[in-house]
């Protein structure tokens, strides 16, 4: 029972569900397995970290400065991209042409920066940096689960069954607002 | 005409005589306003349906029928005294976006009628959920006097039943026009599961799903479990959504596994939110996993057909082998001789 | 010449970034619910956007991806703060209903990846009209969207009550923003076809005429 519950509330704390953010990123994602599972990770790699330095941004930056918050998130992201793309090139220097596309991808996409700055937003004064890091990593796994949703109707979706004019982008636009308009109802 | 036309024919001539059974009980208790709003929700959707094939250049067939049962289904989860431009948009939907824009009912995603409902429920929430009493007759243009909470709204919060088993099983107790007949329907459901128009295991998985939740944790120390089944239109989305074939996986076990989740999520959701209806949305939200399901039906397909290629092609080799053996014996014993 | 041309309208109906390329569609599915908010966005998408890319421009060409990538988010995001102090002048109370989709028009595809895949390639002329029409694509879009929304939703416009007998409220909701862009887009994707195979039938015509 409480895990149907844990399972309700994970999707209607789905950020691409109730925001939309990183909805771009998750069509392309839902191409293919593999780029879903790389996108995936790699956001999540981004929303998990990215948590800690809105953290400290959080924490840090006195309240008259709150203006340069972003510029403060995206230097954060921008050093952690560069030290996975270093990470990468050398722990597997033939792996890093094929896997250096979803670093680029999931870099300053709506979904890591909306996730950093919807938790800095959530976040009250007493948050603790435990409380980031879930919510960075529950983002993750937000968005793993709207890919899956959209990679079971990627063939019908994109079918030549559905009219041109629909086909593909139109199509899972609209099958996510009916699966986001199910969530909705239930909250 | 192919035999799966014809099937799909026959399927829905089955359901509409179940769905009009069901309207003419809902004109005994709510008089012709139910049977106007009946009416209008299959108008609006056959209109609906005709436009929208035309701008898909496709022609408009006895098969494209298909749209007026699930309007049917629409207005048997509605309040007899609904509005009736919410029932024509609540259509519209359900044609437009629900169905046609996904191609139509060849590339079914989800069931327009609990997309539609879903629909209403978030635009509409006060009018979908309050109900005249049966027996309470609203003329066709007359605006309702008083209205109700629904019985299931009742038992989900108090978990009190303030109607006999007789008035349950006769469908007299407020509640949606349509789908609180609960004798009708499990005549309907025998049915169209004898006559093969519903998934038999998408159903039979929401029934013991149901029916095993509501045994082993009760709504209330005296619930029973025939209130499960006549509230929360659970036995009607078990046999006109869960079960559409349309939606459901296939192969009966994938499709018990199906309905018993959908059964088990929404009873949860229920006795934990006291969520009205909550089967009609968990149904929605379960069409990625029918689809999933889907996917791997057709891969067991591809295999199962791969692997009997295979046997076939093994067996002709054997064959011709033995052929060519039986051929090279005659022609050594000729020459011995 | 023609061709140039067409290039450079394309932001409008042939290659428009939200409908087309499916960029920048958050802020549209969440904020584009009101008349109000919608000219918000515009003016913080236009002002950001457009002063980010001709910044932009002059990054070194010659340096890596990723620090180009980089350099040009840092660029938006400190054009973002005079962008949101003047928001907070002239559309009072707009940075606090659009939230966080306000900071995240500084990180948007146009500004990050398509200006380095296709703008900056352009010479600088073409690249500032192409931009201004890329712009005004995601305005009409957000401007529509805003209007129609508002009117259904709410039964008003820009504030003001219309007479709509039914309001589908849903439709001011995210999930609502998502079904309305989703039809908006196949809309867009018909009329851009009709259109193309309209042009089809005059080149046609105008062949067999020419012979």
């Amino acid at each position: 029972m409480f895990l149907v519950n844990d399972l309700i509330t994970l999707l209607a704390a789905n950020l691409i569900l109730t925001q939309a953010l990183g909805t771009s990123t998750i069509f392309i994602a839902a191409g293919s397995r593999k780029n879903l599972v790389g996108t995936a990770f790699v956001i999540t790699v981004f929303t998990f970290i990215g948590s800690v330095f809105t953290f400290l941004a959080d924490k840090l930056l006195p309240e008259k400065y709150s203006d340069f918050r972003l510029l403060i998130y995206v230097v954060s992201i921008g050093i952690l991209y560069v030290i996975l793309l270093s990470a990468l090139y050398f722990i597997s220097r033939n792996n890093f042409e094929n896997s250096r596309k979803y670093i680029h991808l999931s870099v300053f996409n709506c979904a890591v920066m909306g996730t950093l700055l919807t938790i800095s937003g959530r976040a009250s004064k007493n948050s603790a940096i435990t409380d980031y890091i879930s919510a960075g990593f529950e983002a993750g796994i937000g968005f793993i689960v709207a890919a899956l949703i959209l990679t079971a109707a990627y063939r019908k979706l994109n079918s030549s069954k559905v009219p041109a004019a629909f086909r593909g982008f139109p199509a899972m636009i609209i099958y996510l607002g009916i699966i986001s308009m199910a969530v909705y109802s239930l909250i | 005409m192919t035999k799966t036309a014809r099937k799909e024919r026959h399927i829905w001539l089955d359901t509409m005589i179940t769905l009009v059974a069901l309207e003419l009980m809902s004109y005994f208790y709510y008089g012709m306003r139910a049977v106007v709003l009946g009416g209008v929700c299959i108008s609006v959707s056959l209109i609906t349906e005709m436009i929208c094939l035309r701008f898909m250049n496709r022609r408009f067939t006895a098969d494209d029928l298909t749209c007026t049962s699930d309007a049917l289904i629409i207005a048997l989860m509605m309040p007899a005294t609904m509005d009736y431009g919410i029932a024509g948009i609540a259509c519209i939907f359900a044609v437009v976006a629900a169905k046609n824009v996904f191609g139509g009912r060849r590339n079914i995603i989800f069931s327009p009628a609990a997309a539609a409902y879903i629909f209403m429920l978030t635009s509409w929430e006060k009018k979908l959920l309050l109900y005249p009493q049966p027996h309470v007759q609203t003329g066709i243009f007359d605006e309702p006097e008083t209205l109700v909470n629904s019985a299931s709204y009742v038992y989900n919060t108090t978990g009190k039943m303030e109607y006999t088993d007789f008035e349950l099983l006769m469908g007299n107790f407020s509640g949606p026009a349509g789908s609180v007949s609960i004798l009708l329907l499990i005549i309907s459901a025998a049915m169209l599961i004898f006559r093969r128009d519903i998934s038999a295991g998408a159903f039979t998985g929401t029934i013991i799903g149901t029916a095993f939740l509501s045994y082993i944790v009760p709504a209330s120390p005296t619930a029973e479990i025939g209130y499960t089944f006549a509230t929360n239109m659970v036995l009607f989305a078990a046999v006109y959504i869960i079960s559409d074939r349309r939606v459901a996986p296939k192969r009966g076990y994938f499709a018990f596994f199906y309905g018993l989740f959908i059964a088990v999520f929404s009873y949860v959701i229920v006795i934990t939110t006291g969520k009205e209806n909550a089967i009609v949305i968990v149904s929605v939200l379960f069409t990625p996993i029918a689809l999933g399901i889907k996917n791997l039906e057709k891969k067991i397909e591809l295999a199962d057909a791969e692997v009997s290629e295979e046997k076939t092609a093994a067996a002709e080799a054997d064959s011709i082998a033995a052929e060519n053996d039986f051929s090279e014996e005659k022609t050594e014993d000729t020459s011995n001789e | 010449m023609n061709k140039r041309r067409s290039s450079v309208f394309d932001g409008i109906l042939g290659d428009n970034i939200v409908l087309s390329s499916l960029m920048v569609i958050s802020p549209v599915i969440i904020c584009g619910d009101t008349f109000r908010n919608a000219a918000a966005l515009i003016y913080a998408f236009s002002a950001i956007t457009f002063l980010s890319v001709l910044i932009s421009s002059f990054v070194p060409k010659k340096l890596s991806y990723t620090v180009k990538v980089i350099m040009y988010a840092v660029i938006s995001s400190l054009v973002y703060i005079p962008v949101k102090w003047a928001a907070q002048e002239f559309f009072p109370g707009a940075v606090e209903r659009i939230g966080i989709y306000f900071p995240l028009l500084a990180v948007n595809s146009l500004i990050i990846f398509r200006s380095e895949a296709e703008l900056y390639k352009l010479p600088k002329g073409t690249m500032i009209l192409k931009l201004i029409f890329y712009i005004l694509g995601f305005d009409a879009v957000m401007l529509i969207t805003g209007f129609v929304r508002e009117l259904f939703a709410y039964g008003t416009i820009n504030g003001r009550i219309v007479d709509i007998t039914t309001p589908v409220s849903g439709l001011a909701q995210p999930f609502g923003g998502f079904i309305f862009l989703g039809l908006f887009c196949g809309l867009y994707r018909w009329i851009r076809s009709v259109v193309i195979s309209k042009k089809d039938e005059i080149r046609s015509d105008a062949d067999v005429s020419g012979k």
